[in-house]
């Protein structure tokens, strides 16, 4: 297996990303799960100035047989609300993992094209309709549900305890904390109608 | 007025040739630059042509040369490399399997001409749309300018 295309372009990518600044800076890390480099672990700093700021995002990167012919296939593993990020399965909607890829990226462009991904989220062309929704119309309760989210799941600085009430609330009515976070987030942290949701 | 006719790519029905119905709808929905409808700006570029790929420049590989950016190995002298129009190059192994892709520069995102008769005249809608943008522009400068 380790003989392939695609798992000797994998390995010479390892030296390029070991190598270069981000990585000395902590921006963005390339880990390997298995030891026939189709499976690997990517990791991003969340980008200064955003609510992602200070948190930490592990990436499952797939690499495909037809790699780099064909782009690799990236989810988020951590939980983290973005408008072009599923909030429920990490699914991610960007034009180079899909018909814009180039047989000339790597695994390092790809990773800084998410971060810069997070820096400025397109809403326009949206994976999670709810996020994008709300990023929209309401760009500071956008900014603080992102934050909150940042700071529960990828290890960020700092607590909401406005937020952290009303999951309580929930979760002392039997509902699953992720579960109370995704209502109330979606619900522009309305305690009312995201009860309503949940229970009806 | 064949002027007109040739600006908007379009050509005579030969003798006994049917109008296609199909065609006028979708060249209805291009008029009003509605290609995102018909799904082009979402779909892979098609292959490049078999005429250009098989006239790609070729050149031997000097000592001094770097590495092919598809399989990130460096070129050994004397092998031989493809280089497109936009000057980049790489193994043949590694841009001929691309090109049967789709029709751009791995690196630059030139493009090749393709054998696909639809792309090729949404690609010319695309650089005329750019064109008209231009010129009234252009226009608009020299007025209020």
């Amino acid at each position: 297996m380790a003989n392939n295309i695609a798992a000797q372009r994998i390995q010479r990518e390892f030296k390029e990303v070991i190598k270069s600044d981000e990585v000395a800076k902590c921006a963005i890390r390339v880990e390997l799960v298995n030891d026939n480099y189709t499976e690997l672990k990517g990791e991003i700093a969340g980008p200064p100035d955003t609510p992602y700021e200070g948190g930490n995002f592990v990436l499952e990167i797939k690499v495909p047989e037809t790699y780099p012919f064909n782009p690799p296939k990236v989810r988020f593993i951590t939980k983290i609300w973005h408008p072009n990020i599923s909030s429920v399965t990490g699914a991610i909607c960007l034009d180079i993992l899909r018909d814009q890829w180039a047989a000339a990226m790597t695994l390092r462009t790809v990773l800084l094209s998410l971060q810069a991904l997070m820096a400025a989220a397109e809403p326009d062309d949206p994976q999670d309709a709810v996020v994008a929704k709300q990023y929209k119309d309401d760009q500071e309760m956008f900014r603080l549900t992102a934050k909150h989210w940042t700071a529960k799941y990828a290890g960020g600085p700092g607590g909401n305890p406005d937020f952290e009430m009303k999951i309580r609330r929930l979760t002392d009515m039997g509902v699953e904390e992720d579960q109370a976070r995704v209502a109330l987030s979606s619900y522009n942290w309305d305690l009312e109608r995201a009860t309503e949701q949940l229970f009806s | 007025m064949a002027d007109y006719f040739e600006e908007m790519g379009w050509q005579p029905l030969a003798d006994g040739e049917a109008p296609d119905s199909l065609l006028h709808f979708a060249r209805l929905l291009m008029d009003f630059g509605m290609f995102d409808v018909l799904g082009e700006d979402k779909k892979l570029p098609p292959p490049a042509a078999k005429e250009a790929v098989k006239n790609l420049e070729e050149k031997k590989c000097s000592d001094a040369d770097e590495k092919c950016t598809i399989c990130l190995k460096e070129y050994t002298a004397g092998e031989i490399v493809k280089i497109l129009p936009c000057k980049h190059d790489f193994h043949p192994a590694c841009i001929l399997p691309w090109l049967e892709k789709t029709n751009s520069c791995p690196v630059c995102r030139h493009e090749l001409p393709t054998d696909d008769e639809n792309y090729e005249q949404y690609r010319k809608e695309k650089i005329r749309a750019k064109q008209r943008e231009a010129e009234i522009e252009n226009l608009h400068n020299s007025m209020f300018s």
